[in-house]
């Protein structure tokens, strides 16, 4: 078969990105597959084309409703009309009506705290699956970084589907994940795609200031001195807030986004992004999912990032257009005790997983009551259907040492004198990279190719009303 | 009107005899008892629904800031306003809340998709990502704009010139409909969030909301008119259309400005059963519509609670067991079925 043919005739690309042909073969010649593929490199295609050519549907399994909505939309947006994505938050008769039209459907989105319903189950079951996507697979671990014990059901359906062909994809995962991955997916001799991590455009920056306030003076210089686009993830909602009133203030357009804001501000905030009508973002980890502009230049971090993964993917939203882009790292003395403040609040706390024993059935109340926070809810809920308390207590403690070591890792990426490419690719044990031009800070970094132009934002829509109509509908 | 001023309207009808947290209930519209039967007790229509979405920490903060300037006493059980509160003037308002209960914001949904989407066809972009993500509106956008076909560039003009005029005529100020505006996208343009236009207009975020409510209610007053055919498609299921008989209707509208039925029946110059009728029909129409004028609370539990064991709608089985109850009260009690919610 001519793949890139199909590719053409599909959606109109002439040529396949790094890796998507590979995954694709595979794929199509039947085999269980597990692809890395850095984000942004495409790795929806890798499903989207074999769908052209499977007999039957498509599933996809997504971790984040937010992504699910995010994915539906491109699918869509390239011209894909046989999609559908099931979630819990439907309303009961648009979820119905999805259920009796579903074998009309070649794409079908879940979540997967949907699967584990028998009914779910015995739809997907009598519509003949060719091939099950799990989307972010590393979520799937829990020595990833981004654990999500409804992820586990996957594992728990997959004899009741009659193990269907697996195709596994995420964007970052060291080899503990990776094993982690295949064993729980059950994936048979899988072929493995790894992507290199590294991305050669772009150079690590690390600079280190004694006191906050220095630091913040190192942020609002580099916001006059480089022109965007760019993102600044900061630690919190709130510091997010306060970076964008900084940078406003000195008349440079920015804005802040978190998972706090109504998800209306959030779309419009990305699509303001896109426009270039703003040049910097301060956000959140939450910032990212649907942001798809190739030309970021700049990921700066103004508080420690929480790992190593979390860290290289949020710098993977920089230079997609292979151009040269920039990531700093601020750090200013002390700034590990924050993050490894917030890793830990993550965590469920003795306390919590004990009364969610003790209550078993109602615990979800204690939620309501602020007895226990929600996301210690969700992983102590899945274990305490499988483990005694003594079990679940061990995990957490397991998790913990987990945690432990990826904020060890973060702090050694700061602290440790050398390379910071080699560190990086060091951590999730790929091979050294090749040195490229303005590496790293170690390696010495040309700033000027960052300055960039600043643009003027386009006719004003700073008046009236009426201006703005004009603006927007230009008749 | 600031959202502190809506928050004081409120408490200046019920102070002394409702919580600090009841005008909470009735902006983010809570269709319980009480709150419905407030409305109707002091008069608060314009403020029912505007926010539905409204924070429990945005109130609350409103709470602080009232209590901070001295015109709310801090109590525990009611809101005990101070004198200079009722010194303050209030702005009429332009809120309607009673009539448009939130749902001015799915007609805002859907309006925003097809300015963006002519927006975006206009200046040759066929692709672009939604800036409305529910499916429903999406759907219901799609089918729009293939009906008056969108593509045509005499519907364009005609679709901008509507709204542009209508938009005019709506009585508000243009700072409100500069805000609401504001929060339209289109090609190359994103709509401004609440916290970017509180900043540039000097107020909170929650005073632009509040702001963007007015100027939509003031709007649809407009659209409702029906001469702008390429917005009003917009109001589909929007505006609520009674579904009672032309009399009920004059009926409820005297109820409305607080007539008593028997004030209605020598007004209108009817019976008094014929009016009783209509409160019937209301009743059975209206999921908010309050038994509480009628008969107490205690009334309505017994006439459901035995229509229940009996297992009959049967009005005279009912006065059987229930002398004390006319039969006016029973219909209504039983008009309601599921009852106050």
């Amino acid at each position: 078969m001519n793949l890139e043919k199909l590719l053409y005739e599909a959606y109109g690309y002439t040529e396949f990105r790094p890796g998507q042909k590979q995954v694709i073969e595979q794929v199509l010649a039947g085999r269980d597959v597990l692809a890395l593929l850095p984000t942004g490199m495409g790795k929806s295609l890798c499903y989207q084309l074999p769908g052209k050519v499977l007999p039957g549907a498509i599933v996809i399994v997504s971790p984040l409703l937010s992504l699910m909505q995010d994915q539906v939309t491109q699918l869509k947006k390239m011209g894909e009309k046989s999609v559908i994505a099931i979630n819990s938050f439907m309303k009961p008769e648009d979820r119905e009506r999805a259920w009796n039209t579903l074998g009309n459907y070649k794409f079908i989105f879940v979540a997967p705290e949907m699967l584990v319903q028998p009914y779910v189950l015995g739809k997907l079951k009598s519509l003949g699956i060719s091939l099950l996507v799990a989307d972010e697979a590393h979520c799937i671990s829990q020595w990833g970084f981004d654990f999500r014990p409804d992820y586990l059901r996957i594992a728990e359906i997959l004899p009741k589907l009659g193990n269907p062909q697996t195709l596994a994809l995420t964007a970052t995962a060291t080899d503990k994940v990776t094993d982690e991955i295949k064993r729980y997916l059950k994936l048979s001799d899988p072929f493995v795609y790894s992507h290199p991590m590294d991305r050669k455009n772009i150079s690590y920056d690390i600079r280190k200031f004694d006191n906050d306030s220095d630091k913040l003076e190192e942020l609002l210089n580099l916001v006059s001195t480089y022109a965007g686009p760019g993102i600044i993830y900061a630690g919190t909602r709130r510091k997010s807030q306060e970076l964008a009133e900084c940078i406003l203030a000195l008349g440079i357009r920015a804005a802040f986004y978190h998972g706090g804001m109504e998800q209306q501000d959030r779309i419009f905030v990305q699509q303001q992004f896109a426009n270039k009508e703003l040049e910097w973002v301060c956000a959140t980890n939450a910032f990212g999912m649907g942001v798809h502009i190739p030309d970021i230049r700049h990921v700066i971090h103004f508080q420690l990032p929480s790992s190593i993964e979390g860290y290289v993917q949020e710098v993977g939203r920089a230079g997609r257009d292979s151009l040269p882009s920039l990531a700093t790292l601020l750090y200013a003395a002390g700034d590990e005790r924050l993050v490894e403040s917030l890793i830990m609040d993550d965590l469920p706390e003795r306390h919590e997983i004990e009364l969610i024993y003790e209550r078993g059935e109602e615990a979800k109340q204690l939620i309501e009551q602020g007895m226990v926070r929600e996301t210690a809810y969700r992983i102590i809920s899945y274990w305490r259907e499988r483990l005694p308390l003594e079990g679940t207590l061990n995990q957490i403690e397991q998790l913990k040492k987990e945690k432990q070591r990826q904020a060890a890792s973060v702090r050694g990426l700061v602290h440790s004198s050398g390379c910071i490419r080699q560190y990086i690719s060091m951590s999730f044990n790929q091979e050294n990279p090749a040195i490229p031009a303005n590496c790293c800070s170690f390696h010495g970094i040309d700033h000027s190719l960052f300055k960039g132009n600043r643009s003027e934002p386009k006719a004003s829509t700073q008046g009236s009303w009426k201006e703005r109509l004009k603006v927007l509908l230009p008749i | 009107m600031r959202f502190d001023e809506v928050v004081l309207a409120i408490m200046k009808a019920v102070d002394g005899q409702r919580t600090v947290s009841s005008p909470y209930h009735l902006i983010k519209g809570k269709k319980s008892g009480q709150t419905i039967q407030d409305i109707g007790y002091f008069g608060l229509h314009p403020y029912f629904a505007v926010l539905p979405k409204l924070d429990k920490q945005e109130y609350l903060a409103s709470i602080d800031r009232l209590q901070a300037q001295g015109y709310l006493i801090p109590d525990d059980n009611s809101v005990q306003l101070h004198r200079s509160a009722f010194d303050l003037e209030i702005p009429p308002t332009l809120l309607n809340g009673w009539k448009y209960r939130g749902n001015e914001n799915r007609f805002f949904a859907r309006l925003s998709l097809v300015v963006q989407t002519m927006s975006n066809f206009m200046q040759g972009q066929k692709r672009f990502d939604p800036v409305v993500t529910d499916e429903t509106v999406q759907a219901w956008a799609k089918a729009y704009l293939k009906r008056v076909d969108f593509r045509s560039s005499a519907v364009q003009e005609a679709f901008k010139n509507q709204l542009e005029t209508s938009l005019a005529k709506a009585k508000t100020t243009e700072t409100h409909k500069n805000i609401l505006v504001e929060r339209l996208s289109g090609y190359g343009v994103g709509g401004l969030t609440w916290d970017q236009l509180a900043m540039q207009h000097g107020v909170l975020p929650i005073d632009v909301k509040i702001a963007a409510v007015e100027a939509m209610h003031a709007w649809l007053d407009v659209l409702e008119g029906m001469e702008y055919p390429l917005l009003a498609g917009m109001l589909e299921g929007i505006i609520q259309q009674s579904a009672l008989t032309e009399s009920a209707k004059r009926t409820q509208n005297l109820s409305e400005r607080g007539f008593s039925l028997k004030q209605i029946a020598e007004l209108r110059q009817l019976k008094t059963s014929t009016i009783e009728d209509h409160f019937v029909e209301m009743a059975m129409n209206d999921p908010a519509f309050s038994s509480a004028p009628f008969m107490d609370e205690q009334l309505f539990q017994s006439i459901h609670h035995i229509s229940k064991e009996l297992k009959t709608m049967r009005l005279r089985d009912i006065k059987e067991r229930l002398p004390e109850a006319s039969y006016f009260q029973i219909r209504l009690a039983l008009a309601m079925r599921g009852g106050v919610t």
